[in-house]
Parts: C-alpha cells; sequence; structure tokens
C-alpha cells in the first residue's frame, strides 16, 4: 500500500489511543483529586501535575491552577497537544486523508466523534461538572470506533498499521505512567496504594481478576508491565506488536522493526520470569520506553519513508 | 446571613426547626464553620444547577443498574434510581475521631460478648446479663457452643447505627453484627457526587472511602486458615432475587473473587469446596451474606434449600473461616443492646465512649407498667426484627394503633423494647423544585475487624425524605447522602500530603515533543533525509 496512507493509519491508530488514555486518565485523577488522602494506607501519588509530566509538561509554577483548570487543559482545549480534543481532531483530520481506505462507516464515527466532542462551538459544553461527561464520551466513542474497525475492516496491511499506532502509543502512554508515578529513589513510599493507577488505564477489574496481591504499586507495575492476558499491558502490546508487523512487512525475517520488536517482547518475558517479585522495575520501564521509541524510528524509517516527500523512498 | 454572592431562595431561606439540631446551619440560618464553603458553592449551583444534576444522577444510576425496588401498595414493583440526595453532610475530623474511637471499642466488647457467651459465660455468672435473656434470644445458636474461630473474631465486619441528639452528641441506637448492608452505596454514593457536583468539593479535602473492598478482603485473608497458599475468599449471597444482591455483586467485584451460590459449594471430610471447572477447589473464607437460619439444613433450619450441608461441621473443624461467624446475632438483639455499655465496662475496663439511648426491658413488671403509661412519647420495637419493621413510634401514632400496641405489648413483654424518642438531627435535603428542607438522617459507618479494626470515615446516612418522618429505612421511603469526613490540620491518621498538591520530578527523557504529531516527525525525516543526500 502506499507509504503515505500507511503512515496516515499509523497516526491515527496513535491519535485514538492517545485520546481514548486521556479520557480515562484524566477522569480517573479528577475523582481522586477530589478527595483526601486515605487513613490508613500511603499511595503513591499520582495526579493531575503527574499526568501533565506525562506529557513533558512539568508546571514549576507553585500558584499552579487548582485541579479543575489543569485537567481541562487535557480535556477541551484545542490549543493543548495533549488535550482529548486535540488527539481527536488531529484524528479526523488523518482521517479524512485516508477516506478511501476506511469504510464510510469508520468514517462516520470518527468524525461524528469530532463534531460531537466540539459540542457545536460551545466550548464548554461538556464541562458542566468537570470532565466527566467529556471523558465518558471519548470512551464510549473510541470503543466504537475500534468496534467497527474489528468488525468491519479487511484483515491486510491498512489495519495492521491502524493497529500497530494503537498499540505502541498504548505502551507507550503506560510506561510513561509509571516512571512518572513511580520514579527511581527514595522519591515515593516503596510499596504504596497505587490504584489510581489502575483507574487510569480502565484495568482495575481486570488486576482483580489476575492478581491475588492487594493494588500497591510494585505488584500493579508488574501487572502493567508484564501481564499477558491484559490487552492494554506493556508485553501483551509488544506482543500484538509482533504479530501485526508480520503480517504487515513483505520480509519479517530480515525487517529492522520486526527484529527489534521480537527482541523486545522475549526480553520483557526474560525479565518477567527473572525479576523477584519486589524489585524496582523503572530502570525497565525507561529501557523499554527507549526501545519503543527506536522501534518508533525504525518503523518510520523502514515503512513511512517516502511519505513525506515523494520519490525519495530507498 | 451571608452578604456576598446573588440571593437564591434555596440557600438563604432554609431554616432549620428548632428543637432539631440541624448539621449544617445554626438555627438562625447561618452556615456552621464547616459548612460556610459548602453553602457558598450550593448557592452558586442554584435550583436549576441542583435540578439539572438530579436528572444526570437517575440517569447515572438507571445506567449503572443501581436501582431500588419499590411496590406501590401491593402493586406491581417498579424500578427507580437509588435516592441519592445532592446535599452532603459534613463531619469535622475531630467528630469523627472520636466517633472512631467510641466504635472500635464498642465492637471490641461485642466480640467479647459473642466469644463468653459461647464459652465460659462470665457475664452471666457476674450477673450482669441475665441468661435467660441470652438463650431466648432467637439468634443464639447452640450449635456452634465452644467452636473459637482463628484470632477470636466474630464479628468481622460491623455496622452500628448513630443517631445524634439535639445536644450534639451522638447515641449508638442499634448495633448489627449480622450482616449489615449498605456499604455499596457508601462507595457509590461517593463516586457519584464527584462525577455529579463536583463543584461541592472544591474546599474540601474529604477523606476517602474506595478502600473499603481492600480492607475488607485483607481482614478475610487475614482470618482464613490456609498454610501454605494465598486464602481463596468467596463472596456467599442468597442468588438475584435477594434485595441486597447489588450490593454483594458488588464486593466481589470489587474485591475479584468469586461471588458463589449455595449449588457451588460442598463440604467433603469438613471442608469446603466449590465446584469449578477444574474441579473442586477449596474456599477458607467466606463472607457469607444469608442468615444463620439458612446456612446449613443440618444444623439449623433443615427445611432451607440456601444452604451447605456440612458447613458447620467444616467451620467447627477449623478448616474454613466463616465472616461473620455463626451465631453472632446474640449481641445485636434489641433486648441484649441495653447491656452493651455494661459489656464494656466488664471486658475493656473502659467507659463507654458512645452513649445508648434509653432503653426499658419490658420483662420487668414495673417498667412495663411505667412505660404502658407513656406509650404515646416512647419508641417500641420489636426484639427480633430489623430494618424497621413493626416499629412504633408513639408521637406519630394515634389512638388506635397506641391502644393495639398496648394488648400486643402485654401478651408478650418479652418480645419488645421501648426507647426514649431521640431527637434525630437534620441536614438539607433537596425537596421538589430543589427547594432545601431540613430532612432527619442517621448514620451507620461500617467497620472491619481482622488483624485490627479499621472503620471507613463516614458511612452510610440515611435520610427520612417525608417532612418529619424518623424512620430512615430504604425500604420505607428513606434516601441517602454522600458522607464526608474532613482531613483537618493536624490529623495524625493522615497518611501523606494530598495527591494535587504533590508535583512528579521531572525525567530528562521525557519530552513530549518528540512524539506530539506526525508534522515534527515528518519534519525531522527531512532534514535526516536531506543530511543523508547531502553526504
Amino acid at each position: 500500500m502506499l507509504a503515505r496512507i500507511a503512515h496516515e493509519l499509523y497516526w491515527l491508530g496513535r491519535n485514538l489511543a492517545r485520546a481514548e488514555f486521556t479520557a480515562r486518565a484524566v477522569e480517573a485523577v479528577f475523582q481522586a483529586e477530589l478527595q483526601g488522602t486515605s487513613e490508613t494506607t500511603p499511595g503513591i501519588s499520582f495526579g493531575s501535575g503527574g499526568l501533565l509530566a506525562m506529557f513533558g509538561d512539568v508546571n514549576e509554577d507553585p500558584t499552579r491552577p487548582r485541579n479543575g483548570q489543569a485537567l481541562g487543559q487535557l480535556t477541551l482545549d484545542a490549543e493543548r497537544p495533549g488535550s482529548m480534543l486535540a488527539s481527536i481532531e488531529r484524528a479526523r483530520e488523518g482521517a479524512r486523508t485516508v477516506r478511501d481506505v476506511i469504510s464510510a462507516e469508520m468514517w462516520e464515527a470518527i468524525n461524528t466523534t469530532a463534531l460531537g466532542l466540539r459540542g457545536g462551538g460551545q466550548p464548554g459544553w461538556a464541562a458542566p461538572a468537570g470532565p466527566s461527561l467529556a471523558s465518558q464520551y471519548v470512551k464510549e466513542r473510541t470503543a466504537l470506533i475500534w468496534g467497527v474497525a474489528n468488525r468491519s475492516m479487511l484483515r491486510d496491511e491498512a489495519k495492521c498499521f491502524l493497529d500497530a499506532g494503537g498499540l505502541i502509543e498504548i505502551s507507550d502512554m503506560v510506561l510513561r505512567m509509571l516512571r512518572v508515578a513511580l520514579p527511581a529513589g527514595d522519591a515515593t513510599p516503596a510499596d504504596g496504594h497505587a490504584l489510581i493507577l489502575l483507574q487510569a488505564v480502565g484495568g482495575f477489574h481486570a488486576y482483580l481478576r489476575a492478581v491475588t496481591a492487594p493494588p500497591n504499586a510494585r505488584p500493579v507495575a508488574r501487572f502493567l508491565l508484564f501481564e499477558r492476558a491484559y490487552p492494554d499491558s506493556v508485553a501483551a502490546c509488544v506482543d500484538s506488536l509482533h504479530e501485526v508487523f508480520t503480517t504487515a512487512d513483505a520480509g519479517p525475517r530480515n525487517s529492522k522493526p520486526v527484529l527489534r520488536v521480537s527482541r523486545l517482547a522475549a526480553d520483557l518475558d526474560f525479565q518477567r520470569r527473572a525479576l523477584p517479585d519486589g524489585a524496582e522495575l523503572t530502570g525497565i520501564c525507561e529501557q523499554t520506553q527507549q526501545e519503543l521509541a527506536r522501534i518508533d524510528q525504525d518503523v518510520t524509517e523502514r515503512y513511512f519513508a517516502g511519505a513525506a516527500t515523494a520519490g525519495m523512498r530507498r | 446571613m451571608v452578604s456576598s454572592g446573588v440571593k437564591t431562595p434555596q440557600v438563604d431561606d432554609y431554616r432549620p426547626q428548632a428543637p432539631f439540631l440541624d448539621e449544617l446551619f445554626e438555627l438562625d440560618g447561618t452556615p456552621r464553620p464547616t459548612a460556610r464553603a459548602l453553602v457558598e458553592e450550593l448557592r452558586r449551583l442554584g435550583p436549576e444547577g441542583l435540578i439539572e444534576a438530579g436528572r444526570r444522577r437517575d440517569a447515572i444510576f438507571m445506567q449503572q443498574g443501581i436501582t431500588f425496588e419499590t411496590s406501590g401498595g401491593g402493586g406491581p414493583t417498579h424500578e427507580r434510581p437509588f435516592p441519592l440526595d445532592l446535599v452532603p453532610r459534613v463531619l469535622s475530623g475531630q467528630e469523627w475521631r472520636d466517633i472512631k474511637r467510641g466504635l472500635a471499642q464498642r465492637i471490641r466488647a461485642l466480640n467479647h460478648f459473642v466469644d463468653d457467651v459461647y464459652h465460659a459465660r462470665e457475664i452471666v455468672r457476674e450477673g450482669l446479663v441475665p441468661w435467660r435473656l441470652v438463650a431466648s434470644c432467637p439468634q443464639f445458636a447452640r450449635a456452634v457452643h465452644g467452636i473459637r474461630p482463628p484470632g477470636g473474631v466474630y464479628t468481622h465486619v460491623a455496622g452500628c447505627d448513630l443517631v445524634r441528639h439535639s445536644d450534639g452528641t451522638w447515641k449508638v441506637i442499634e448495633d448489627n453484627v449480622r450482616i449489615p448492608s449498605g456499604i455499596s452505596y457508601v462507595l457509590e454514593n461517593r463516586a457519584a457526587m464527584a462525577r455529579l457536583v463536583p463543584e461541592l468539593f472544591a474546599s474540601y479535602r474529604v477523606r476517602p472511602v474506595d478502600h473499603y473492598p481492600q480492607l475488607l478482603l485483607s481482614a478475610l485473608r487475614s482470618v482464613a486458615p490456609s498454610a501454605e497458599s494465598e486464602a481463596t475468599v468467596v463472596v456467599w449471597t442468597p442468588g438475584p432475587a435477594n434485595p441486597a444482591y447489588f450490593e454483594h455483586a458488588f464486593l466481589a467485584r470489587q474485591m475479584g473473587v468469586e461471588l458463589v451460590e449455595a449449588s457451588d459449594l460442598v463440604v467433603r471430610d469438613d471442608v469446603l469446596y466449590m465446584r469449578t471447572t477444574r474441579g473442586l477447589e477449596r474456599a477458607h473464607a467466606v463472607y457469607r451474606r444469608l442468615d444463620d437460619d439458612f446456612v446449613d439444613p443440618l444444623e439449623f433450619r433443615s427445611d432451607s434449600l440456601l444452604g451447605v450441608p456440612g458447613l458447620v461441621r467444616a467451620y467447627r473443624a477449623g478448616s474454613v473461616a466463616i465472616a461473620n461467624a455463626f451465631g453472632t446475632g446474640v449481641a445485636d438483639d434489641k433486648a441484649i443492646y441495653c447491656f452493651v455499655p455494661d459489656m464494656i465496662r466488664f471486658y475493656l475496663g473502659e467507659e463507654p465512649i458512645l452513649e445508648n439511648v434509653k432503653t426499658y426491658l419490658l420483662s420487668d413488671p414495673e417498667v412495663l407498667e411505667h412505660v404502658l403509661e407513656r406509650l404515646d412519647q416512647l419508641v417500641v420495637k420489636p426484639t427480633g426484627e430489623s430494618g424497621g419493621r413493626g416499629v412504633m413510634i408513639g408521637p406519630h401514632a394515634d389512638e388506635v394503633e397506641i391502644q393495639k400496641m398496648r394488648r400486643v405489648i402485654s401478651t408478650h413483654p418479652e418480645r419488645w423494647i421501648a426507647q426514649d424518642v431521640v431527637r434525630l438531627s437534620t441536614v438539607p435535603t433537596v425537596g421538589p423544585d430543589a427547594v432545601l428542607q431540613p430532612r432527619h438522617v442517621d448514620l451507620r459507618p461500617f467497620a472491619v475487624f481482622g488483624e485490627r479494626i479499621d472503620i471507613v470515615p463516614g458511612g452510610l446516612t440515611r435520610v427520612a425524605l417525608e417532612e418529619g418522618s424518623l424512620i430512615v429505612n430504604s425500604s420505607r421511603g428513606g434516601g441517602s447522602k454522600d458522607t464526608w469526613v474532613l482531613e483537618d490540620g493536624d490529623d495524625a491518621d493522615r497518611a501523606g500530603p494530598p495527591i494535587a498538591d504533590t508535583q512528579p520530578p521531572a525525567l530528562p527523557d521525557l519530552r513530549y515533543g518528540e512524539w506530539t504529531g506526525q508534522q515534527q516527525q515528518q519534519q525531522q525525516q527531512q532534514t535526516q533525509r536531506g543530511r543523508g543526500s547531502a553526504g
């Protein structure tokens, strides 16, 4: 398929996944910050400051805006590249350029989402009471979009690149979150209550079914990194990435991104077995994230090389 | 009156009803110090805001299936959204600490009492509690005599009903150490409030409640007899037809454990198993949500179809922990209630922190006579019932009802108790057209007893939605409120700084810019390629 199209689909997947992640995380953090801290269990601290830091935006100003405003930047502020609205708008722009590849139904689903989120030009329509309404809307709509894609798209290269974008975005977001919430060293309690991290990715229920330990920082980080049965864990995403690249690549045996992904998958599997339960995972998060950045680079070079400027394909 | 802000009728016209104590407002209509910011936010929200939030609340509760079945006087039952009132109740950190200490003390004493009743019966020998009362209690379970569960804990989950008198003191009106319900509403109410009216939280730090399922799970694990592996905990429900089924499913889901029914359980050689797709698997701890009467047809009611034959034997053999233990009902009997202050002095050697409501045991002929004369000023309750059934409130009853009650009590005085009428405190409650009106409330905090006693901040505030009514039971038209326990500055239990105030350290290599979007990546590629072609 055209490199340009593949590139657009890849970024469509990324933008959709980011909008969804942001919606869940904003809602979880908003709810947690409304309330005080727990009496009995000191929790790890992941709040709006942490969420903004994930997007590379650390506010050093001591007179920071309160919770609502900080999260508002991630909800319907079109100027902030990290906001749900901006992600959805980018997704819509991307979908517009690949309207011939995706089905009419899929385009419509994406377009409606963007139009709905804009709220007919009335800023703040979805925020009479915090970000809940907008978050809920984005969660429902992205679920619908992925549902339409999974039910109606041919399992070809196009679907592979769409999925690949979503997968790499989710794993990157999870890794960012873990690194911000659980920095190395003594900055946070070694093993505090980490319910918020699960709520931020919508994995609370899955965690409870899969793990018997209480949702403290270490087991939660392990779960989000290594649990293959949980689709948004880093390991599961990397496995699926391997699958989609193998399908999409013309020569997977000597393809750089495929090899890199398969090495990362094996490495994660090894770490899962080798590391004792209480081990610190900060280092692995960092390495994995850097490796994903390299994969992203490889993907760009191998598949999208012709996308930017015509006639310069390798 | 507060001068700032636009006047809207709902907050400024609110008048508490003397002689009742209103928890948010002074008698003259000025907000109490802890409520000032809340009242300000309510004023800003205005009647339209409240009506709109109420609409969204009903929609959310219907969607999530948090509903309540009511029957319109014998007609078909119909579902309505759980009645959560949007004005929260606010308790200061200091008030809460006293309540918490008082409850922990009381629950410890009740637990001692259960242990004593089924073992040495020292309190009876001391002459403090008449044996006749204990033995005649319908919940007294001979089948569990002499059994001591792990850790000596019987009352793993307890919910005492508290009321606030017009002089501001908190009193215990009832103990619940069998299967107190309502905790799921505490958690759902908080989640709903945070979604619907986050503005109200703006100036407060409210203690979270959502760790309850984890507290319960670790308490259950701590008492489970499991040597080698992690204990398997299950929640046992009578089935989907039970009115509290929502709560059973909620707790099982929140704890990540199986929700079982009797047909899923089987006892082999005094060990409890559950039937799974991989054969029988052992269950070490059971949080049961059905009455003693039904749990084991071999030991309790033989006609029970909801029970597991042999369960009591397994329990006796110590192979399974049951929460709450069988036979705990003896401690929350309404006749035994009068003796709880004595239990606290006897077992713990302490003075009770929380008082009882003045209660009359009618088995004493002199007391009976005295009570029969003033039936119109007292509340009478049947000892064996729960959920507000059979209660008569003297001042609200007419002459015919009182006459009828007089006859009933005279025939079986031992089945009834009488209590002074408590002047339940009020909290402003949203009425029709978003008008705030004073309504009576009580409070049921939930305690979990495992290795120690943990009490979730606040609890279920039930509110009588009808004007002047003192009956708060949800089965009889009561609603509920979110209960806020505030963090105060010098709080020793506080675990850490508020989440919103913590600033994470910046990570050097996390720069969102690299990932911002494809444009940048494309630019980067172009530069790289430019370099490549130049070299």
